[in-house]
């Protein structure tokens, strides 16, 4: 109780309060500009929260994540282009519902269960992190080292098409962070003699560079292209929001409940549950001839999805130090920053800051409603920002959040380095999200895994020897086995040549 | 760009190889079977393995008629080209020369270069180039303490 008291005056202080205002307008407009995600507005916001006190910097991140999730289903619904990852699974009917003259309550139905969807995200979060944390006290590297490699593995698993392209580029996010000094034994490895290179390939730089610059290289090549706006005027969003909640009001609660169970698994995050609970929707309708001609159903199920997956993502994160999904990757390096090592120990030691977390997700989905309604009505506005203006501007923050996060031209040259890998590996079919995870849990799966052979002198059988560690062992190879199955029947189908562009331009 | 399976494998392979080789110097300790090199040579296999995978499906690909580089439409258009490297190209001329010229000119610079070539107004870039480049200085550097290097201007500032 004290300590909710506490994180409660860590929040309710003014300046936290223009701070999370603040980067609530910057999520609005990030996510309703095309091109720009939310994963993009948290690695630029972390050089300017690296300044900051922990809760203002966690809330900054929390609110711009939540607003920008939902902004994205404004361009949309008016454009035909989303304006993060996790509205496309719902672009087209979004924009069918727009010709058909229900933009006012498509927009509604996006802004209120987005609203109530990120609700529950956060209810369970509360609910389940602080019971998770109970059970993780007593892990040994064993627990931590299946836990590693289970979320790894489930990395993979959830988020390619093509797994032996999401184990290549996850095992070489794991490479990439062998570079620096070795922690067992203090090594340095793969420097080259670089003094910068001691400490590592920094974390945000690398995320600023493989998420924000190489979505800008792809954005520069089609810098002259343009939707076309849909000339219509907005009016009450809110008229008939109330009678698709009467209607399905079961779709809402499927599709939030199957969003944080999305969002909890690492490396799967808001798009990817948006995807497949609107697949879910329509697989499970009355009326699936409907779907595709502007039906709400399915937008009611993926918009809630999408929200509710951002809390589930910290579930994770928050106990055991694994990202749920690439914003939350980001937010452990911001924890270790602040000193707060995610884990079940920083529920004992700083549980305020963890309450301050939640109070904050509860506020920013309230904020939601009046400031989602504000962008809604300035959409025309946010959209008319040319987007030739708009690049070189974002290059220079991006450069300059590289700059400040070690002092010197080192972190812009690791940008500019796995900015071009990045957008390399993009155009070739590799997934960059197992990547950065790989250069997040790197040290935390090494660390374990010496440990433990160490501990265990190189016998595997005490990898299986305490209860938890053998259920999370066989459950990892399990994961294995379905993905080798999976590929050896698969094989023949990806025989062919592919001949899709995927940068469209 | 996307090149056939085959050549992204043998990438992959070459990079491994020299990490593995690398691990050769990294220091034994007596008594203990697992030092520095342990983790690093195990991902080098497992990129061995990967890479031969990704050769094999590539090379099979090859078989079926795939082309060996696959271009992008943009890349047959000169402007686009430009667009790409000029975005990478200011990049590293920050990287080369700031702490000597310093940020706010070549910031300016840049960031100009890049608005002329994307079509915006000469008029406009320049008003923008000025407001942006000041604007991000005083945030990063004086509200949030950023030693972004002064070079030219030092006397000034």
């Amino acid at each position: 109780m004290d300590a909710l008291l506490t994180a409660a005056a860590l929040v309710f202080d003014l300046k936290v309060f223009w701070v999370i205002i603040a980067s609530a307008a910057f999520g609005m407009f990030v996510g309703a500009m095309p091109g720009l995600t939310a994963t993009m507005a948290t690695a630029l916001l972390v050089p300017v929260t690296f300044f900051m006190d922990p809760v203002p910097a966690l809330g900054a991140i929390v609110t711009a994540t939540a607003m920008a999730i939902f902004a994205g289903d404004i361009p949309a619904a008016m454009l035909r282009i989303p304006g993060t990852p996790a509205s496309a699974a719902y672009t087209d009917e979004s924009y069918a519902m727009s010709k058909k003259g229900e933009l006012d309550l498509n927009l509604g139905v996006n802004l209120v269960f987005s609203v109530m969807g990120g609700m529950v995200g956060v209810a369970i979060l509360i609910f389940c992190a602080p019971a998770l944390a109970e059970a993780a006290i007593n892990f040994s590297s064993f627990e931590y080292f299946w836990l590693a490699l289970l979320g790894l593995t489930c990395a993979v698993f959830m988020t390619a098409d093509d797994p032996l392209k999401g184990i290549t580029s996850l095992v070489f996010g794991l490479a990439i962070n062998c570079i620096g000094i070795d922690p067992t034994a203090g090594f340095p490895r793969f420097t080259f003699g670089s003094v910068e290179l001691l400490q590592g390939i920094s974390f945000i730089p690398a995320m600023i560079g493989m998420f924000a610059l190489s979505e800008l290289l792809r954005g520069a090549v089609s810098v002259d292209e343009k939707g076309a706006v849909l000339a219509q005027k907005i009016g009450n969003i809110f008229h008939g929001v109330w009678g698709v909640f009467k209607t399905y009001w079961f779709n809402f609660l499927r599709g939030s409940a199957l969003g944080v169970v999305i969002g909890a698994l690492p490396g799967a995050g808001a798009d990817i549950a948006a995807w497949i609970s609107f697949a879910i929707s329509k697989r499970f309708s009355k009326t699936p001839e409907k779907f595709g001609t502007g039906h709400i159903e399915g937008i009611v199920d993926a918009t809630s999805a999408n929200n509710s997956a951002l809390g589930g993502a910290w579930i994770p994160a928050l106990v055991f130090g694994i990202p749920g999904d690439s914003i939350t990757a980001i937010v452990i390096g911001v924890l270790y920053m602040k000193g707060m090592n995610p884990g079940p120990t920083v529920f004992l030691q700083n549980p305020q800051f963890i309450y301050a977390v939640f109070i904050i997700f509860v506020l920013a989905n309230v904020l939601m409603l009046p400031l989602g309604w504000a962008a809604i009505k300035s959409a025309k506005q946010i959209l008319r920002v040319p987007r030739n203006i708009l690049l070189p501007i974002i290059l220079l923050f991006c450069l300059v959040g590289a700059y400040s996060m070690t002092n010197s031209p080192f972190g812009v040259i690791i940008m500019l380095a796995l900015g071009v890998i990045g957008w390399l590996m993009e155009e070739n079919g590799f997934p960059i999200a197992p990547a950065i995870l790989g250069l997040v849990l790197g040290e935390m799966l090494e660390q374990n895994f010496m440990t433990s052979m160490i501990k265990a002198d190189g016998n595997a059988l005490f990898f299986f020897e305490r209860p938890i560690a053998a259920c999370l062992g066989v459950a990892t190879l399990l994961i294995w086995g379905a993905m080798i199955w999976k590929g050896l029947r698969g094989r023949r189908a990806t025989l062919a040549p592919p001949n899709t562009d995927p940068a469209g331009a | 760009m996307r090149a056939n399976d085959a050549i992204n494998g043998l990438i992959l392979i070459i990079f491994a190889v020299a990490m593995i080789a690398l691990t050769a110097a990294f220091p034994e300790f007596p008594g203990q079977h697992y030092g520095p090199s342990l983790f690093p040579r195990v991902l080098g296999a497992l990129l061995i393995i990967c890479g031969g995978l990704l050769m094999w499906r590539g090379l099979a690909a090859r078989r079926a008629g795939a082309p060996l580089v696959y271009m992008a439409a943009w890349t047959r258009q000169p402007w686009r080209v430009g667009s790409f490297f000029l975005m990478l190209v200011s990049l590293l001329i920050y990287i080369l020369v700031a702490e000597t010229v310093g940020f706010i000119p070549i910031a300016f610079l840049c960031m100009l270069a890049l608005f002329l070539w994307f079509g915006v107004r000469p008029i406009t870039a320049v008003i923008v180039g000025v407001v942006a480049t000041l604007t991000i200085h005083w945030f990063f550097a004086t509200l949030l303490r950023v030693p972004l290097p002064r070079g030219w201007l030092d006397a000034i500032l």
